[in-house]
């Protein structure tokens, strides 16, 4: 969720309003944003709609919210030709195939326009832009530039050129090596033979995106007026939109926009920005029956207007057009929400659904419930761990020898890249924290596990399963033999003991809990290089059950 | 455990009395086993085979009798070798019925043979005892009925007891019983889960295109192992690509790209509770219906205040064709008051993929204030259509650790999973 700055008094002379505290807090609801903070003129927004980069900015905000407060209707913007044209080398193919450009003029740069551009120019590329993997952006000063521009390929020691904020030239490899912005993003052309790079007709290099700017061409002051913009990537999808979404919040601040004519070669053009109204269409009844509203048409129309819409009605339907900006509209849905916004949230009657149901908990749960009342009458006391866990604690401590398991690729720590396939090593873990406690102490977890399981859809099945330990001066296997014959004495579980050998149990104390003659756990007291490899100090008895065997017994 | 000073140690001294057991009484009155067995063998019975018919305490009698000295056996046979000259046991047992004193050492003997137990002083001295005060009420005070005839010395009663820490249930998982407690009470049904799922139910299935940033490595966990499962039916595969290709049969223009088959089939660990809802909802539900999840999420967050290693989500879906907006706002508000105890709600516009129109709720309580406490919506359908719903089915997900953190008095989340047997004591049950 993107997170701006937008100066409130900037926000209210973009709306033409002056709004109290009060109203921009409401108002800022028409653009799915929430004041997170305000410090004095400067206002923290939270920007809910991951999916509509055109609301990520004081210009996109304001025009959202002048839509509701008195300015509704399609905005307008008409698209001059700025004569530029850039030249797209063949060889980008399978380096960075596309760019979309467009040239601003007469743009006053004041510290609000030059910040909010910055700004939106950077949460455009990093989340819509998926931190400039699929959009880089780049603004740089069109008198410095000579058209045509070639967006071509260099080896990365083929040119040289002083990067944004550098004060000395370097050759792309070395950008990628030393420039903050070069280690911040070079992971983007990792591999890569060649590197993509703007260079004008002039030969002057404008940048080499994903990465960074020239500190001639592509640095924009308060003194710049005219603005070339380009957005590089992959994918048409994504590029143009982000194109559109920076050239009409400058139109917005009075940027007279003009278009740019894009050859890719063997015949392929394209002209950017295209910011002429898309075309959609909506019924009144699929609207009246999303929003729960019973609308008339002069209503609906009304609320669309205000959410920046131009409305045809011709019966129960709607021929509308919408900015540019927005790639969002996929569905009639879409257009319903936004009348419901302009409606506002709050006016709505809220009306509970009166539908006869019945509750009911899972099985598991109820039978899991079951056995902690038993665990509990026993005075134990129920603990709670996490799921994922480490091969050292699950195996190594343990004495086993690893198995297989269900591992995480790509883990942010070693303490937590497994799912636990028992229970028992996560209770030692817990006692070892508690060393300097009253003793004994009864602990019991009832929780899942995950075991590898090659027939299963997702290869793996959780398996829910109750562990118990006790831990004192004088604890024993009868101790945890004992609670076992309580527990399953208690759910009406007939069960047998066979003796066996495990790694983490004494030898000669510890058994396989047999259900219907097969293993379904094992109970015995915890082997003493165990207790050393987790720092305990006095002896453990411990069981663990498989809960599904034992519900599956319970109930027959 | 702190002594009462007003107790001291029970005298076990010699003035102790004693008392037959059922086994001395019998042999009381019938005659200890060895002096019924001498006069069946005087009177000709000498038979083992036939003396076992006669005396069911042959083998006491044999014992005795033997290390005596009086019989000794001979081919199956008895022999009386010598005539006892009388049974000082069998008279002590007499008199000790009879409240008469025996010497020590034959209390010691009679004591091995478990004929005779040694009672508490008080019994004993019963008579010594009226009117003195003793230190403790005993089963032979109560027995004898002396406990009227003497006075109880008085506890310090303000003196502590021994610590005692009951068995209890975890606090967060008591909090989440509460929870399930009352969706039950408001009519969902628990839905089953997976803890791995393919990124298909985590993902495709809610029409998350699969170039979303929210699919992007550092938003989810990937598995190394196993790696890839398999993909559902293929007729709702088939619906789930088209629906992200051109829109399928939805009334969606849809994402517009190549849907990877590939992608969908690689698993991962459950990212949020939707994944539970669009399987429940693939698996056919009832209309109306209701249905929620309550179940442990993993995402790649470093571990602070704020995020734990794994989280716990709460999600609802409600289906039925009589659902609107409204009846969304309706849920919440009710949601709201119900479980948070929330004196005011609000609503503000939101965004999920999945969802459309989507909404917040805040509620404002008590104490916190304003509290984000539900995002919801009414499903897509590029959701539900190829899931085989043709049914608005609206969706609400709780914010359960923050609810819970609230309920619990807890600052940090990682507190909700605590490995401090002491906090777990102290914490008070509610």
């Amino acid at each position: 969720m993107p997170t701006i700055e937008v100066s409130r008094g900037d926000l209210c002379n973009l709306i033409g309003r002056r709004l109290s505290m009060k109203q921009l807090e409401e108002a800022v609801l028409y653009a799915k944003c929430e004041i997170d903070s305000a410090d004095g003129d400067t206002l923290k927004l939270d920007c809910k709609d991951t999916n509509r980069p055109d609301l990520w900015s004081a210009e996109g905000v304001a025009r959202e919210m002048a839509g509701r407060l008195g300015r509704p209707g399609l905005p307008a913007y008409r698209v001059g030709k700025s004569g530029v044209r850039v030249l797209v080398n063949p060889r980008l193919k399978a380096i960075r195939p596309y760019t979309v450009c467009a040239v601003v003029r007469n743009l006053n740069m004041t510290p609000d326009v030059l910040s909010q551009m910055i700004q939106l120019q950077e949460k455009v590329s990093m989340t819509f832009g998926r931190n400039r993997k699929e959009v880089a952006i780049g603004v740089y000063d069109l008198h410095r530039i000579t058209s045509p521009i070639k967006f071509t390929t260099t080896a990365p020691d083929g040119i040289m050129f002083m990067p944004l904020e550098f004060s000395r030239e370097m050759t792309p490899a070395q950008i990628l090596k030393s420039h903050p912005k070069g280690r911040e993003f070079g992971h983007l052309l990792e591999g890569m033979r060649e590197y993509p790079v703007f260079i004008d007709s002039a030969g002057e290099v404008l940048s080499m995106p994903p990465i960074i700017n020239s500190d001639y061409t592509g640095k924009v002051t308060r003194e710049t007026r005219d603005i070339f913009i380009e957005c590089s990537g992959f994918n048409l999808r994504f590029l143009l939109p982000a194109l559109n979404v920076i050239a009409s919040a400058l139109a917005d601040r009075g940027g007279k926009v003009e278009t740019v004519e894009i050859d890719f070669g063997g015949g392929k053009k394209l002209v950017t920005p295209d910011l002429s109204p898309r075309k959609t269409r909506a019924d009144l009844d699929f609207i009246n029956k999303v929003s729960g509203l019973k609308l008339s048409m002069a209503q609906a129309r009304k609320l669309l207007e205000q959410a920046r819409y131009a409305v045809k009605a011709h019966g129960r339907r709607m021929n509308l057009l919408y900015p540019a900006y927005r790639q969002d509209i996929m569905h009639m849905r879409d257009v319903a929400e936004d009348a419901v916004i302009s409606y506002g949230y709050n006016r709505i009657e809220p009306v509970p659904p009166r539908l006869a149901t019945i509750g009911k908990t899972s099985d598991m749960e109820t039978f899991s419930d079951r056995c902690a009342r038993i665990m509990v009458g026993l005075g134990y006391q129920e603990i709670l761990s996490y799921i994922l866990t480490s091969k050292g604690k699950l195996f190594t401590r343990m004495l086993l020898p690893e198995s297989d398991i269900v591992e995480i690729e790509n883990y942010v720590s070693e303490n937590w890249n497994v799912f636990r396939n028992s229970l028992l090593p996560g209770m030692l873990e817990f006692l070892s924290r508690n060393n300097n406690q009253e003793y004994p102490q009864r602990i019991f977890e009832i929780g899942e596990c995950v075991l590898p399981d090659p027939r299963q859809e997702t290869r793996t099945r959780d398996v829910r399963k109750l562990s118990l330990a006790f831990t004192g001066n004088s604890a024993g296997y009868q101790d945890a033999s004992g609670a076992l014959e309580a527990l399953l004495s208690n759910l009406g579980v007939p069960f047998s003991l066979r003796a066996r050998k495990h790694p983490s149990f004494i030898p000669g104390r510890c058994a396989d809990v047999l259900l219907r003659n097969r293993p379904a756990g094992m109970v015995g007291e915890i082997h003493p290089q165990v207790l050393n490899n987790f720092g305990l100090k006095m002896p453990v008895a411990a069981l663990e059950l498989d809960v599904q065997e034992l519900n599956a017994l319970s109930k027959n | 455990m702190p002594r009462d000073p007003n107790k001291g140690p029970r005298s076990r001294k010699q003035e102790a009395g004693m008392e037959l057991t059922e086994e001395g009484r019998r042999y009381a009155s019938e005659g200890l086993p060895e002096k019924r067995l001498i006069g069946l063998v005087s009177g000709g019975k000498n038979s083992i085979v036939q003396l076992k018919n006669s005396l069911p305490e042959l083998d006491i009698a044999l014992a005795w009798s033997k290390k005596r000295g009086w019989i000794r056996i001979e081919k199956g046979r008895l022999i009386l070798v010598k005539e006892p000259s009388g049974y000082p046991e069998q008279d002590s047992l007499k008199m000790i019925s009879e409240g008469k004193p025996v010497p020590e050492e034959m209390l010691k003997t009679l004591e091995s043979r478990k004929l005779v137990v040694r009672e508490a002083p008080h019994i004993g001295e019963g008579r010594a005892l009226h009117g003195k005060e003793v230190a403790g009420l005993t089963p032979a005070l109560i027995k004898t009925g002396h406990w009227r005839n003497v006075r109880f010395r008085p506890y310090n009663i303000r003196a502590t007891g021994e610590k005692a820490y009951p068995g209890k249930r975890h606090p967060y998982n008591r909090f989440l019983s509460q929870v399930r407690q009352k969706l039950v009470e408001l009519g969902f049904r628990e839905m089953p889960g997976h803890l791995i799922e393919s990124e298909f139910w985590n993902f495709d299935a809610l029409f998350q295109a699969q170039d979303h940033p929210s699919r992007d490595w550092t938003q989810t966990y990937s598995l190394r192992n196993p790696r890839t499962g398999s993909l559902p039916d293929r007729k709702i595969v088939s619906q789930v690509r088209q629906t992200h290709e051109n829109g399928w049969k939805t009334g969606s223009t849809g994402w517009g790209y190549k849907w990877s088959p590939a992608k969908a089939a690689k698993l991962m660990p459950r990212a949020h509770t939707t994944a539970c809802s669009a399987r429940q909802l693939a698996s056919g539900v009832d209309i109306p219906g209701k249905y929620f999840a309550i179940s442990r999420c993993f995402r790649p967050d470093v571990i602070d205040a704020t995020h734990g290693v794994e989280f716990n989500q709460t999600e609802g879906i409600v289906i039925d064709p009589s659902l609107d907006f409204r009846s969304l706002l309706g849920l919440l508000k009710q949601f709201a008051l119900e479980m948070a105890g929330a004196e005011e709600v609000r609503f503000l516009p939101d965004y999920y993929p999945f969802t459309e129109p989507s909404c917040q709720l805040s509620a404002r309580h008590p104490e916190l204030g304003w509290v984000e406490f539900a995002g919801s919506g009414i499903f897509r359908e590029e959701l539900t259509k190829p899931l085989g719903i043709d049914e608005p089915v609206i969706a609400w997900g709780l914010g359960i650790d923050r609810l819970a953190m609230f309920r619990l008095g807890i600052k940090d989340i990682r507190e909700l999973f605590t490995r401090n047997i002491g906090l777990l004591r102290k914490q008070r049950v509610f």
